[in-house]
C-alpha cells in the first residue's frame, strides 16, 4: 500500500511569490495514495531535508513527491534524502512548480496553482507506480584516450600520465602540436610559441606513460563511461619509426616537392618528411599520394612508366622505407576520452570581394604567422608572395568568417582582434617602415593585459585601426587597393596597399562533426561539440566519460585552450582513480513475451546496447545490455509491440500521469 | 490450363519432391468454382491443385509470421506486391531466410465481392501498379516483363487533400463510426504480427475496449503510424472490411508522405534500412 508524502517547497519567494503553497498542500492531502502534505521554505536546505527525513519515519511514508524546482540540478540531492530515511532513492518524484509553473505564469497566480497542482497529482500518480531499482557495478579501465595533439591534448595527456594513468594520444597528422606549432609570437606578452610549445611535445614523445599514434584516425568507439572500446586506424606511414634513426637523408635528398601544409602553402615540403624540424616524432612519413614511386606503381600496364624514384629506399642508411606498409587497424580499451581535435583556419575563398585565391598578395593571417616566423619558408622576412619585395603598406581585414550570417558563421571567433594586435607590432619589429591597417568592426579585448596591448599597437607602433567593413580588394598598378568605410567619421576609405592580411576566423576541423557523430556526442550548428552545461560542465560532453578541451567546443585563446586542457584532465583522473562505477539503473528492459523480435530497437540504438535472444519457444526476442544502455527510450518510441519499457519512466508509470492529468 | 499455372506446380512439385521445403502456401481455386482461395500443398499430387489467376488476391505472406510455423522452412507464391512484404518481414528478421518465395509474374487483380457483379475491373492497387515482376525472389514463374513508366500512386488522394483538416476529420470520423473493431484489417495485413496488439492490451490499456468514436480512431490511427514506412500497399485490410472503410486511403498517405520525404518505398529493396529506424543528416524535418 502506497503512503506517499508530498513536500511543497517556496523556494523562498520564487515559487511562493505565484503559487498558493498552502492550496497546493491541502489539494495534496486529498489526493489518492497521499497520506501527508507539508510546505518547506527551503526543501533542499539541510532542515528542509531533514524535515523530510522526520516525516518519511513519523509517517511511514513509502513515496515520496518533492515539488519544487526541475530535477536537473537537486533530484540527486532528494534521492540522497530518501535513501538516507531508508527508502530506495528511486521512490521519490519531483514535480517542477519553479520553471514549469511559478517563472513562467507569474501573471496568473490562481492557474498557476492550479498548474502546480495538476503537477503534484501526475508525479503523486507516477510515484505509486514507481519500482525499487538498484543500480549495478562495473569495473574501469584506467587509460584514457585523447583526440587531438595539439596543445590542449598534449596538455591533458601530460596531466593525465603524470598523475600514473596510460594515456593513448591520437593525432590525424604526421606530429603533434596541432595550430600553435604554426604561430610566430603569442599574444599579449610576444612569447615565441614554439619555444614554449617543443618542450611539451618533446616531454610527451618521451613520457613513458603516453603511446603516441600520429598519423592515426579514431574510426568507431563503442562502450560506456569506464568501458570504451574504440578502433583507431593508423594510416600507413611508409617509414618504420622503430628502425629509422631521424638522421634526415631522405628529406634532403627527395625529389618531390609539394606546398607545405605546415606552412600554409607558402613553403614546399619533400614527398617524405617531416612537417617542420622540432616534429615528435622527429621521424619522416611519406605522402603516398605525391610519391613518386607510387605514381610509377600506378602506371603499370602504361606505355609510358615514369621514372621509379625509390631514392628514399636507396640512400637511408637503416633501412627504414616501407613501401609496401598499408593502414593498420587496432581496438584499444580505454576508461575516459578527451576531444581535443582543434580548429581550423576560415577558408577565405568565400569572399570573393576580398579577392583571396585570386591575388597573390592577399593572404591569410595563418600565412603572415609564417611568414613572419624565424623558421618558416622565408626564414622571417615579410616578403610579399608575388615578387618577394618587402611590404611597406600593409592592411588588415578583420572579420573574415566571423560575425557574418552571410557565410554561416555568426559567432565571434575571439582571438582575431588580439592577434591583428600582435601581427602588426611583430610587422614594425621586422620593418620599422612599415605601416599598418587594421579594418574592424569592434575591437574585442576582453582578458588580462589585452587592451593594454591593443593600444600599445596603436599608440607605440602607430598602427592606424579603422572601424568600418571593407567592401572591396582590387588589384591596380601592382598595389592592392583596399576600399572600405571609416564609420567613425562616416566616409569611405581608400588604402594602396603592398600586403592584405585577412583575419581568418575559428571554424571547427574538417571532420570534427564526423568525429562527434562517431563518439555519440551532440554538436552545433557550426560544428563545434557542445558542453553538457555551459556554465557548471563545460569540459563534459552530453556522453559519459568523453570530456573537451580547447577550441573543439568554441573558439578560445591559447591560456584557456591550456586551462582546459588541464581541467579536461583534473576530470579524467578523477574517474580513473575510481576503482569502479556505479551505473544507472533507469535503462532499458525487454518483455519477451511482448517482443515481435522485428529488431527495430536493435537499428535505432544509438549506443549498441540492444542485442537479440533465441527463446525456448523458438521466438527470437531483443536482449538490452543493460550497462550499455542511456536510459534514452528510442528504443521504447520504436516499439510497435509495447515490448520495450524504461526503468524509472515505464508506460504504466506515464500513461498514468496522462491519466491524472486528463481526468 | 495457362502458362503460369504450370509452371507454379512444376517448381512446386520439385520443391517438394526435393524436401526444400515442408509444405508451399499457394492458391487453389475456391468452392464457387471461380475465385482463388489459399492452399497449403504439403504432397506433389497436392501440388497439382495450385492455381494462379486474376482472383488470387490474398497476400500469403500472412500465413509465415504466424506463430505455429515458427521454425518450419516454407515454400510461398507471391505477386509482386507481395514480395514487397516478403522484404519488408525479412528485414524485421521475422524468419530466417528459410523461405523459398516463388514469385509470379502478375497480370492484375479484380475486384470481387461477395455480392458479385463488379465485373472484371482491376482492382485500385493494380490500376497504379508500375511492378509487375516481383522483386527477390528465389523462383520466377512466368515472363519477367520490362516495367512501364511509373505511375501516380497516389492520385486516389487527391480529393482527399484537397480537403480542409476538418472536413477530413469530419469524413473519417463518419468512416470510423462504422468500425466494428473486429480487427479483420489487422488480422489480413502481413505486417501486423505483434504476439499482443497494442489495441487489447491491458496493461497498459492504450486503447479502450469499447466500441466508441474515440477508441476507433485511436485504433486507426496508431496501427496506421505502426505500418508507416512499412506497409507495402496491397490493400488487403480494405478489402476485408465488413464495413467498407477505405483504410487503403490512409495507409496510401502514410506511404506517400515517406516516399516524399524519405524516398522510401517500403520493400523495393532489401539493402535498404526502413527510413524510421534510420537517420540521415540531410533528412527533411520540418515538421510543421
Amino acid at each position: 500500500m502506497a503512503r506517499v508524502g508530498v513536500f511543497i517547497c517556496h523556494c523562498g519567494s520564487n515559487i511562493a511569490g505565484v503559487v498558493d503553497c498552502a492550496a497546493v498542500a491541502s489539494a495534496a492531502r486529498r489526493m489518492p495514495g497521499v497520506v501527508h502534505a507539508e510546505e518547506n521554505n527551503y526543501a533542499c536546505s539541510e532542515v528542509g531535508q531533514a524535515a523530510i527525513r522526520t516525516a518519511i519515519k513519523e509517517h511511514r511514508l513509502n513515496r515520496v513527491v518533492v515539488a519544487s524546482c526541475s530535477p536537473r540540478m537537486h533530484e540527486p540531492t532528494f534521492r540522497r534524502t530518501v535513501a538516507m530515511a531508508g527508502l530506495n532513492r528511486y521512490l521519490m518524484e519531483m514535480a517542477n512548480i519553479r520553471e514549469h509553473v511559478s517563472w513562467v505564469h507569474g501573471d496568473d497566480k490562481p492557474a498557476a496553482t492550479g498548474k502546480a497542482i495538476d503537477s503534484v497529482r501526475m508525479a503523486v500518480a507516477k510515484v505509486i507506480r514507481d519500482e525499487r531499482l538498484t543500480p549495478g557495478k562495473v569495473g574501469i579501465t584506467k587509460r584514457a584516450l585523447v583526440i587531438g595533439g595539439g596543445i590542449a591534448g598534449i596538455q591533458a595527456a601530460l596531466d593525465i600520465a603524470n598523475a600514473g594513468h596510460e594515456v593513448i594520444l591520437v593525432e590525424r597528422e604526421p606530429t603533434i602540436g596541432g595550430r600553435m606549432a604554426q604561430l610566430d609570437k603569442t599574444f599579449p606578452t610576444l612569447d615565441c610559441s614554439a619555444c614554449i610549445l617543443t618542450p611539451r611535445m618533446v616531454e610527451v614523445g618521451q613520457h613513458p606513460k603516453i603511446r603516441l599514434a600520429t598519423t592515426a584516425q579514431v574510426e568507431k568507439v563503442s562502450g560506456f563511461v569506464g568501458n570504451f572500446e574504440v578502433t583507431i586506424r593508423h594510416r600507413a606511414k611508409r617509414v618504420d619509426h622503430s628502425v629509422c634513426t631521424g638522421c634526415g637523408t631522405c628529406w634532403q635528398k627527395c625529389p618531390e616537392k609539394v606546398p607545405s601544409e605546415f606552412d600554409s602553402g607558402l613553403g614546399k615540403r619533400t614527398c617524405i618528411y617531416i612537417p617542420f624540424p622540432q616534429a615528435v616524432p622527429n621521424k619522416p612519413v611519406i605522402d603516398w599520394a605525391n610519391c613518386r614511386y607510387q605514381r610509377y606503381l600506378a602506371a603499370s600496364g602504361a606505355e609510358k612508366k615514369p621514372p621509379q624514384c625509390r631514392i628514399c629506399e636507396k640512400l637511408c642508411p637503416a633501412g627504414a622505407i616501407r613501401f609496401q606498409d598499408e593502414d593498420s587497424v587496432v581496438t584499444e580499451q580505454v576508461g575516459a576520452i578527451v576531444v581535443s581535435t582543434g580548429f581550423q583556419a576560415f577558408d577565405h575563398s568565400a569572399y570573393p570581394e576580398y579577392g583571396g585565391g585570386r591575388y597573390k598578395d592577399v593572404i591569410s593571417c595563418l600565412q603572415l604567422e609564417r611568414l613572419l616566423c624565424a623558421s618558416g619558408p622565408t626564414g622571417g622576412e615579410v616578403v610579399r608572395p608575388s615578387d618577394g619585395k618587402h611590404p611597406k603598406t600593409v592592411v588588415f581585414v578583420s572579420c573574415v568568417g566571423s560575425r557574418d550570417d552571410r557565410v554561416g558563421r555568426p559567432y565571434c571567433s575571439k582571438v582575431c582582434c588580439m592577434y591583428m594586435a600582435k601581427q602588426t607590432i611583430l610587422l614594425k619589429e621586422h620593418d620599422p617602415e612599415v605601416q599598418a591597417y587594421v579594418f574592424y568592426i569592434d575591437i574585442r579585448a576582453g582578458g588580462k593585459d589585452f587592451e593594454e596591448f591593443v593600444r600599445r599597437s596603436q599608440e607605440e607602433y602607430g598602427a592606424l585601426w579603422l572601424r568600418g567593413r571593407v567592401a572591396k580588394v582590387y588589384e591596380e598598378d601592382g598595389k592592392l587597393i583596399v576600399r572600405g568605410e571609416d564609420s567613425l567619421v562616416g566616409r569611405p576609405v581608400e588604402v594602396a596597399a603592398d600586403l592584405v592580411v585577412l583575419a581568418t576566423g575559428i571554424e571547427p576541423s574538417a571532420g570534427a562533426d564526423a568525429l562527434a557523430r562517431t563518439l555519440g556526442v551532440s554538436y552545433n550548428d557550426y560544428g563545434f561539440i557542445v558542453e553538457a552545461h555551459p556554465k557548471l560542465r563545460p569540459l563534459e560532453s552530453n556522453t559519459d566519460g568523453i570530456f573537451l578541451a580547447g577550441t573543439v567546443s568554441g573558439p578560445r585563446d591559447i591560456p584557456e585552450t591550456v586551462a582546459q586542457g588541464s581541467g579536461a584532465a583534473a576530470k579524467v583522473i578523477g574517474l580513473l582513480n575510481q576503482d569502479e562505477l556505479v551505473t544507472d539503473p533507469m535503462v532499458s528492459r525487454v518483455d519477451p513475451l511482448r517482443c515481435s523480435g522485428c529488431l527495430s530497437c536493435r537499428e535505432v540504438c544509438p549506443f549498441d546496447a540492444i542485442g537479440s535472444e533465441l527463446l525456448r519457444d523458438g521466438r527470437t526476442a531483443a536482449k538490452v545490455n543493460e550497462s550499455s544502455c542511456k536510459g534514452c527510450g528510442l528504443c521504447v518510441v520504436t516499439c510497435r509491440s509495447g515490448a520495450m519499457n524504461l526503468r524509472g519512466f515505464t508506460d504504466q508509470q506515464l500513461l498514468a500521469e496522462v491519466v491524472a492529468i486528463t481526468r | 490450363m495457362s502458362d503460369l499455372v504450370t509452371g507454379i506446380r512444376a517448381q512446386v512439385r520439385d520443391l517438394l519432391a526435393r524436401r526444400r521445403v515442408e509444405y508451399v502456401v499457394g492458391y487453389e481455386t475456391g468452392s464457387d468454382g471461380v475465385n482463388a482461395r489459399p492452399f497449403f500443398a504439403y504432397t506433389t499430387e497436392e501440388a497439382d491443385r495450385l492455381v494462379f489467376d486474376n482472383t488470387c488476391t490474398h497476400n500469403l505472406t500472412k500465413y509465415l509470421v504466424e506463430p505455429e510455423r515458427r521454425g518450419s522452412t516454407i515454400g510461398v507464391v507471391v505477386k509482386p506486391c507481395d514480395a514487397r512484404s516478403l522484404t519488408v518481414l525479412l528485414a524485421e528478421h521475422k524468419f530466417p531466410r528459410d523461405v523459398v518465395a516463388i514469385g509470379v509474374v502478375c497480370p492484375g487483380i479484380v475486384q470481387r465481392t461477395r455480392e458479385g457483379g463488379d465485373g472484371e475491373a482491376p482492382q485500385a492497387r493494380c490500376q497504379v501498379c508500375d511492378q509487375h515482376t516481383p522483386p527477390a525472389c528465389d523462383i520466377l514463374v512466368g515472363e519477367a516483363t520490362a516495367e512501364g513508366p511509373v505511375l501516380d500512386q497516389f492520385a486516389r488522394l487527391a480529393p482527399l487533400e484537397a480537403q480542409s483538416a476538418a472536413e477530413r476529420s469530419a469524413f473519417w470520423s463518419q468512416q470510423f463510426e462504422r468500425c466494428l473493431r473486429c480487427y479483420a484489417c489487422r488480422q489480413t495485413c502481413p505486417q501486423c504480427y505483434c504476439d499482443e496488439c497494442f489495441a487489447e492490451a491491458l496493461d497498459p490499456e492504450w486503447v479502450g475496449v469499447r466500441i466508441g468514436r474515440a477508441e476507433n480512431w485511436l485504433f486507426h490511427a496508431i496501427r496506421c503510424f505502426h505500418l508507416a514506412g512499412r506497409c507495402i500497399g496491397c490493400d488487403e485490410c480494405e478489402r476485408v472490411c465488413p464495413v467498407k472503410i477505405p483504410l487503403g486511403l490512409l495507409n496510401r498517405k502514410l506511404r506517400k508522405e515517406v516516399l516524399d520525404r524519405f524516398e522510401y518505398r517500403a520493400g523495393t529493396r532489401s539493402d535498404e534500412r526502413p527510413p524510421l529506424e534510420t537517420f540521415r543528416k540531410e533528412e527533411k524535418l520540418d515538421l510543421a
